[in-house]
């Protein structure tokens, strides 16, 4: 890698940090609060590469770019390999740019762990509302391991999250949480019984809200669902 | 930089220019197989790993950078007692204020060696700093929220493995072992100048290697099945030298591999611990930066010195602590 390559390089991984941090695109690999910190690392990013570019450009013209440089330190062997292998810092970047990955999906749903969820929290009732209870599926999956779902008594809930597939009488609905970034995720999966009526059953990986009550006796945390609505992805793909 | 210019075409601008394009080419053409999900899965894990370890790399180069061309060279080895014996755990402590990963030091090591440190003591500085600076554990504390005992757990067996093996090299290493003289490719001119150089130099190196081991990471994830993973982290010690050996072949940074720790979640605290411990001290990038810096010859005794040490000390440490 020449010197202005690499500060080209530089600056491209910059340029993307920053792009994928101020569009909010970076919610899909990594906490919301990494936000600052990749806004951060990607102006560093930039400033580095832009001064290493024109460092090089300048010296150009007197053809002496190892003007500075020790040739004889040239000769001890790591000095050469850790320029080759710089060209690999490209690879995150265009996989950005080209395949744009999504958040985790319905693939990775038999891939990493489960969320475990352990009886012994006690939670207060809900109180009763007109308006369906919106929560996130791992609460309503510690709720329902407490006195099966005890607090959940008759209140409607409203869950949000993607279909990760068929399930015994209905389908699987999924959301994962991650710790760091997306290397990291635990899922949450709460079964849907749609109420006969109903006849939507969306695709595998489609984000649905579903509204509707808690089913007791059942062996997976079960909603049984009195209305399920096709949403966008959340703004915040994890919980 | 440009030994060999004429001779042979320097990879440069255009072959950057070209690698885009043919990648924005192949991507278009590709398109409706990088669809697939297993792709899109891969590729989701290695560029969150990546961008999730990208400011913490950020950060380290940064103060490595200044620190190469705003500190005196001289400063570390003047504080440095005489007599080895007290010399190792002063330098493996040192690592403490010296911010950065293993790349780094490895060279600062050799600068050290040659300008009069005992060698052991250099050699437990090397060990150590990667590992128990800052920048790390403050890493290794986001990675593990929740957790401030793998934080305590890291810092005290990277710590001692510094230690018992810089004592050990006081013992039995042989000045002949390091004598290649090192003469490391060192930025020089105005301040600013070596620390734009360095940082640059810095990030495109340790950035390269940690993208393998995203890449790596990432493939585990999307092509191991659970049951495989699950039934090696049942076996307790098993599961130890599993991930020991897994740090010593993934080659992640130091600033980025609680990231990579963090998601291994089928397996043991004790098993991620020595993953931490032993990835900044043994791993395949590093056996390659340590035979060109001193010799082959150190790097196939020091290495599976380091290794075992690393695993015994992390089964010690995890065993009391986690």
């Amino acid at each position: 890698v020449t010197r202005e390559a690499g500060g080209a390089v530089t600056l491209l991984v910059g340029a993307i940090t920053l792009r994928l941090a101020l569009t909010g695109d970076f919610k899909r690999y990594v906490r919301p609060g990494m936000g600052p910190l990749l806004v951060a690392a990607g102006v560093v990013l930039v400033g580095v590469g832009l001064a290493v570019v024109v460092q090089s450009m300048r010296r150009r013209p007197a053809r002496s770019d190892a003007g500075s440089h020790d040739h004889a330190a040239h000769e001890s062997p790591d000095d050469h390999e850790p320029e080759r292998v710089g060209w690999l810092v490209l690879a995150p970047v265009l996989a950005v740019l080209l395949v744009a990955p999504p958040a985790l999906g319905a693939f990775a749903v038999d891939r990493v762990s489960r969320v475990r969820v352990t009886t012994g929290e006690l939670f207060q009732p809900l109180a009763a509302e007109a308006e369906p209870h919106p929560m996130s599926l791992l609460e309503f999956m510690q709720r329902a391991a407490d006195r099966d779902g005890a607090s959940l008594s008759t209140t409607t809930i409203e869950l949000t999250g993607f279909v990760a597939g068929e399930g015994p009488s209905g389908f699987d609905l999924a959301r994962y949480s991650i710790a760091c970034c997306a290397a990291d995720a635990a899922v949450a999966v709460v079964a849907v019984v749609p109420e006969s009526r109903i006849g939507l059953v969306p695709d595998r990986d489609e984000w649905v809200r579903v509204i509707g009550t808690y089913e007791s006796g059942s062996e997976a945390p079960t909603i049984r669902a009195v209305s399920i609505e096709v949403v966008p992805p959340p703004d915040d793909p994890y919980e | 930089m440009d030994v060999g210019r004429g001779r042979r075409l320097r990879p440069g601008l255009g072959t950057l220019a070209a690698l885009v394009l043919g990648a924005v080419v192949l991507g278009r053409l590709g398109r409706r197989y990088l669809a697939q999900a297993a792709v899109e899965n891969w590729t989701t894990i290695f560029v969150a790993i990546a961008f999730q370890a990208l400011p913490f790399l950020v950060l380290g180069v940064v103060v490595s950078g200044a620190i190469t061309a705003f500190v005196p060279p001289d400063l570390l080895p003047r504080l440095l007692p005489k007599r080895p014996a007290l010399a190792v755990p002063v330098a493996a402590g040192a690592g403490v204020v010296l911010p950065g990963c293993e790349c780094g030091s490895v060279p600062i090591a050799g600068r050290l060696m040659a300008r009069g440190v005992v060698p052991a003591a250099a050699l437990a500085f090397l060990l150590a700093a990667p590992a128990i600076n800052p920048v790390v554990l403050v890493s290794t504390a986001v990675a593990f929220p929740g957790q401030p005992e793998m934080v305590g757990a890291r810092f005290l067996a990277s710590l001692t493995t510094a230690v018992v093996v810089g004592l050990v090299w006081v013992r039995r290493g042989h000045e002949d072992l390091v004598e290649r003289a090192v003469r490391r490719h060192e930025h020089t001119g105005p301040p600013w100048q070596v620390f734009i150089a360095t940082a640059q130099h810095d990030l495109l190196h340790a950035g390269g290697f940690l993208v393998i081991g995203a890449a790596a990471a990432a493939t585990l994830q999307t092509v191991v099945p659970r049951s495989v993973t699950d039934r090696l982290a049942e076996h307790g010690l098993a599961s130890v030298l599993v991930l020991a050996l897994f740090a010593v072949l993934l080659s992640i940074c130091s600033e980025a591999d609680a990231f990579v720790a963090a998601g291994l979640t089928q397996f043991s605290l004790t098993a991620r611990l020595a993953f931490l411990v032993v990835g900044p001290m043994v791993d395949v990038k590093l056996i390659a930066l340590q035979s060109g810096t001193f010799g082959p010859r150190f790097a196939v005794r020091f290495a599976p010195l380091t290794f075992v040490t690393a695993v015994a000390v992390s089964v010690v440490v995890g065993g009391w602590l986690l």
